[in-house]
């Protein structure tokens, strides 16, 4: 950032809590030198070095937390509903100014780390160029680039497809070398016109050669999985995060299956179970009746999310470990509101606490980033959210955001160029 | 001698009248919020000091704009515009302030960094970069108060993809009156942008795909410039290529624009015709400054107007001023800085002279290019008060007469009830400092206030001015 003398900075607040799930800290503060955390105590114990000055805010009544992890975007949606299979006949370029509009948007909100699971041709690759060179304030990125699709699968028109295991690693070699930090699979079908949600997609095979070309290369693996058949496969090719986590036979009838959970958690696996985007578009819904589309029911929605919501509750309570991914801007769920995800948790059944870990430490873990980032520890990167109230007591107070600093830069929330 | 130009009907004149005899304006991009549509209509009425019409009067003291939805409905004395009886009504009241049309930059590279990069480099970039760094020039430019820009040269697609992004409602820019790319010669300037054509086969072809396109206008270089395989003092194209493409254009009821940087490109210009003559620089073959009074006085009888973008020189002048105090020049950039202060100097006095004859000299900021970035375009209209333009003279150059150049006056670039509601309001009075313009208050952008964001971010966009000396010689010549 600076390349003169470093720059301290010392944030307080009545409250801080470090991502980690202990106890909340009273009348904390923390230094910031540059990007990097130098110290965390209370507001008599944190102070620069001898001789040095620093910035001093004292937030009073606010929490002091970890910048957000979003471990489930998708930077180039639009969340006004449209589906994948229109949304991706707008050129290159015009995704490239939504995925602009909507980093920001997440950044000005609290989120300080996004893991992109899916975009068009190169966008998110060309997005990341675009905020080195400065031109675009953004979260740090972790991105897929393009999602591995069967033909006709899930996300296959993001523009990769792949058939048989050498096409396979041919698909994850070729996302490495243009950038991509992890690898998104499709395991099953989705809301793809020619794709099967309750089907699996890729052969064993093929998954396997997929998670081991991504793993020879210390990339990780994220599998997307709306029914059994493809957790199974996506457990079996040894998968690093599942997404959506939906336990539904090939029939497309819920049903939950406790095996699958403990293996699940055996693997050490983390779930994603996206439950923000059902409660996005419920709320639109009770909000504005008049938005209800024919093909949309408000009662079967809300007894879909409950579903969903126990299936999470039980895969808890089997050892599994939940990480918050909001899937926005994916259908109705526009970026800027990874809050509503984080909600959900709670809703599910995770106190407050919980849930904020679910989208701080635990989903950096999921990212691998939490060497640098996730939680608020002497040594890591400057990300830090500040928000009025007191998160651990009223979720909702997440909403609050009165500062947002990333690698120790205080963002300007309200700049629009 | 000729005698100065009737403003007022020179938009009437030429193959401008027939142009806009054949083709009304074209639809630029629709509201960004459609669903205004349909509520009841949103009234704001807004009042202040004075208000300049920008038709040609004095500033109306205590004026008043009254606008429905995107639209002007009535303008006047504050004492006079009433809302309509039981129309809920936003009142914007500015002390101290002046009320005037949302400026109009007839010359952006809404690609461009404005960060000293060259054309060459700028286009090696990807398409996908270049559009992003458009739709943040475009932010910067509207909040700074330019509610029209007429683009000069991106890239492939590049323009017409960030008027699909704003159309989708992603984001917001002031109405784009675009070229797609510059239609040049093999090597020649720009030709890097994607559009090198040979021949007048190839010439109208290139026109027509362009038209296709989406193209409102259409940008040709007639010399060469700064693309270093080209030859800024030669003429590019032959004169009946130069002129399949105007005869094409005028076809279709487009207008259009030549980049002309030595005599013999203006003359092959006006022989073929075009609308606007950007830089408009007399040199001889051998680099010689020869100001060529018959060639102005033909742009004058053409009634083609000229943009001779003289800022873009100061700002290399500032940018390396500024670097010499930080870091010191190199011996041949101190060659560049004296060769800059000169031509300045040169092209300021060349345009002194076209103002004192009346040609339609207009304010094109050439921003984002060279040192020049976006949000800045009141640099260039300042320029050309100092090259003789008094104070209401500069801001009409960058409202009503822009607005007649560019063919989109019957829309906006005056405050007159039925045109769009895209108005200005900043502190003081432009009509008597036009440095004024500076100090922007409020944008309405088709009738909407508009969030401007953090007074931080946006007086981060302004470039740091430098004193350089510069003769003064204010004429306050030219026509009314
Ligand atoms: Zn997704
Ligand atoms: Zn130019």
């Amino acid at each position: 950032m600076s390349d003169g003398n470093p720059q301290f900075t010392i944030l307080k607040a009545a409250r801080l809590v470090d991502g980690n799930g202990g106890p909340v800290a009273e009348q904390a503060a923390i230094l910031l030198e540059g990007d990097t955390i130098r110290q965390i105590g209370t507001k008599e114990t944190v102070q620069a070095p001898e001789g040095a000055s620093a910035t001093e805010i004292d937030y009073g009544d606010a929490t002091i937390l970890p910048g957000l992890v979003d471990c489930h975007v998708h930077l180039i949606g639009i969340g006004d509903g449209r589906a994948g299979d229109d949304l991706v006949t707008l050129p290159d370029e015009v995704l490239t100014v939504q995925a602009a509009q909507n980093v920001r948007k997440h950044l000005y909100s609290g989120v300080t780390t996004v893991r992109d699971c899916g975009a068009k041709n190169r966008t998110t690759f060309l997005l990341r160029e675009a905020v080195e060179m400065d031109i675009v304030a953004s979260p740090r990125l972790i991105l897929a680039g393009r999602p591995i699709a069967i033909i006709g699968g899930h996300l296959s028109y993001f523009g990769t497809t792949a058939t048989g295991p050498t096409e396979c690693r041919a698909a994850v070699r070729q996302l490495i070398k243009e950038g991509a930090d992890f690898i998104k699979v499709t395991a099953t079908g989705g809301s793809t016109r020619t794709s099967h949600p309750s089907r699996p997609s890729f052969n064993i095979d093929e998954f396997s050669a997929i998670t081991d070309e991504a793993h020879k290369f210390g990339k990780h693996v994220c599998a997307h999985c709306t029914s059994s058949g493809g957790m199974e496969n996506a457990l079996e090719a040894g998968i690093d995060t599942m997404i959506h986590g939906v336990h539904r036979d090939f029939n497309g009838n819920d049903s939950y299956r406790p095996d699958i959970s403990e293996r699940i958690a055996e693997q050490g696996v983390f779930v994603n179970p996206t439950l923000g985007q059902g409660l996005a578009r419920i709320r639109q819904l009770e909000d504005n009746p008049d938005l209800v589309l024919e093909t949309e029911d408000i009662d079967v929605m809300r007894s879909g999310s409950e579903v969903r919501m126990d299936h999470v509750a039980r895969m808890r309570d089997a050892g599994v470990v939940m990480v918050a991914g909001s899937d926005s801007a994916w259908a109705n769920y526009p970026m800027g509101d990874f809050q509503t995800e984080i909600e959900a948790h709670v809703m599910a059944g995770m106190s407050n606490m919980e849930a904020i870990v679910s989208a701080t430490r635990d989903s950096a873990v999921s990212c691998r980033v939490d060497d640098i980032v996730g939680t608020l520890e002497v040594g890591k990167q400057a990300d830090v959210l500040v928000v009025d109230g007191d998160p651990t007591r009223d979720i909702a107070d997440l909403r609050n955001v009165h500062d947002v600093f990333l690698a120790g830069s205080k963002i300007d929330r309200h700049n629009l160029v | 001698m000729i005698l100065p130009l009737q403003r007022q009907n020179s938009g009437k004149s030429g193959n401008l009248a027939a142009i806009q005899r054949l083709n009304k304006t074209p639809e630029l991009n629709p509201p960004y919020n459609p669903s205004m549509a349909h509520k009841s209509p949103t009234y704001n009425l807004l009042t202040a000091d004075r208000l300049i019409d920008a038709k040609g009067g004095p500033p109306i003291q205590n004026g008043a704009v009254l606008t429905r939805d995107s639209e002007i409905l009535a303008v006047g004395s504050a004492y006079e515009i009433r809302a309509p009886e039981g129309a809920s009504v936003t009142n914007h009241h500015y002390p101290g302030a002046t009320i005037l049309p949302g400026m109009v930059d007839c010359h952006t590279h809404n690609n461009g960094f404005g960060d000293g990069r060259n054309g060459q480099d700028l286009a090696a970039l990807p398409d996908e970069i270049l559009t992003l760094q458009s739709a943040s020039n475009a932010r910067r430019s509207l909040f700074s108060g330019v509610t029209t820009i007429r683009e000069n040269g991106p890239k492939n697609m590049t323009m017409f993809r960030l008027r699909d992004a704003i159309n989708e409602g992603l984001t917001i820019g002031p109405r784009m009156i675009l070229c797609g790319r510059p239609v040049s010669i093999i090597g020649g300037h720009m030709g890097y942008f994607g559009g090198e054509v040979t021949g007048i086969d190839e010439c109208r072809a290139f026109t027509r795909q362009l038209i296709k396109e989406g193209a409102d206008y259409i940008k040709i270089t007639a010399t060469g410039g700064s693309t270093p395989s080209s030859f800024p003092l030669r003429p590019a194209f032959n004169l009946d290529e130069l002129k399949a493409v105007t005869d094409e254009a005028h076809k279709f009821g487009k207008l259009t624009a030549t980049h002309s940087t030595s005599t013999k490109g203006v003359i092959n210009s006006l022989d073929a015709n075009v609308d606007m003559i950007i830089h408009c620089v007399y040199k001889e073959p051998d680099d010689t400054d020869n100001f060529r009074v018959d060639v102005a006085e033909r742009i004058g009888e053409q009634g083609a107007y000229v943009n001779p973008t003289l800022h873009v020189g100061r700002s290399k002048i500032w940018s390396l001023t500024q670097k010499n105090r930080a870091f010191g020049i190199t011996e041949q950039e101190s060659i560049e800085l004296d060769t800059a202060k000169r031509e300045l100097e040169t092209r300021l006095d060349q345009n002194r002279r076209m103002i004192e004859m009346g040609v339609k000299v207009i304010t094109g900021s050439d921003s984002s290019w060279g040192d020049y970035q976006l949000g800045n375009t009141v640099y260039e209209t300042e320029l050309l008060v100092h090259a003789g333009y008094s104070h209401m003279q500069g801001v009409l150059s960058v409202t009503k007469w822009a607005s007649e150049a560019l063919g989109v006056n019957d829309i906006v670039g005056t405050l007159e009830p039925g045109k769009q509601a895209d108005i200005l309001v900043v502190d003081g009075d432009p009509s008597k400092n036009v440095n004024d313009l500076w100090n922007v208050t409020d944008v309405f952008f088709k009738g909407e206030n508009l969030d401007r964001g953090s007074e931080e971010s946006l007086s981060a966009v302004r470039q740091t001015p430098e004193e350089i000396n510069l003769g003064s010689h204010h004429s306050h010549g030219g026509h009314k």
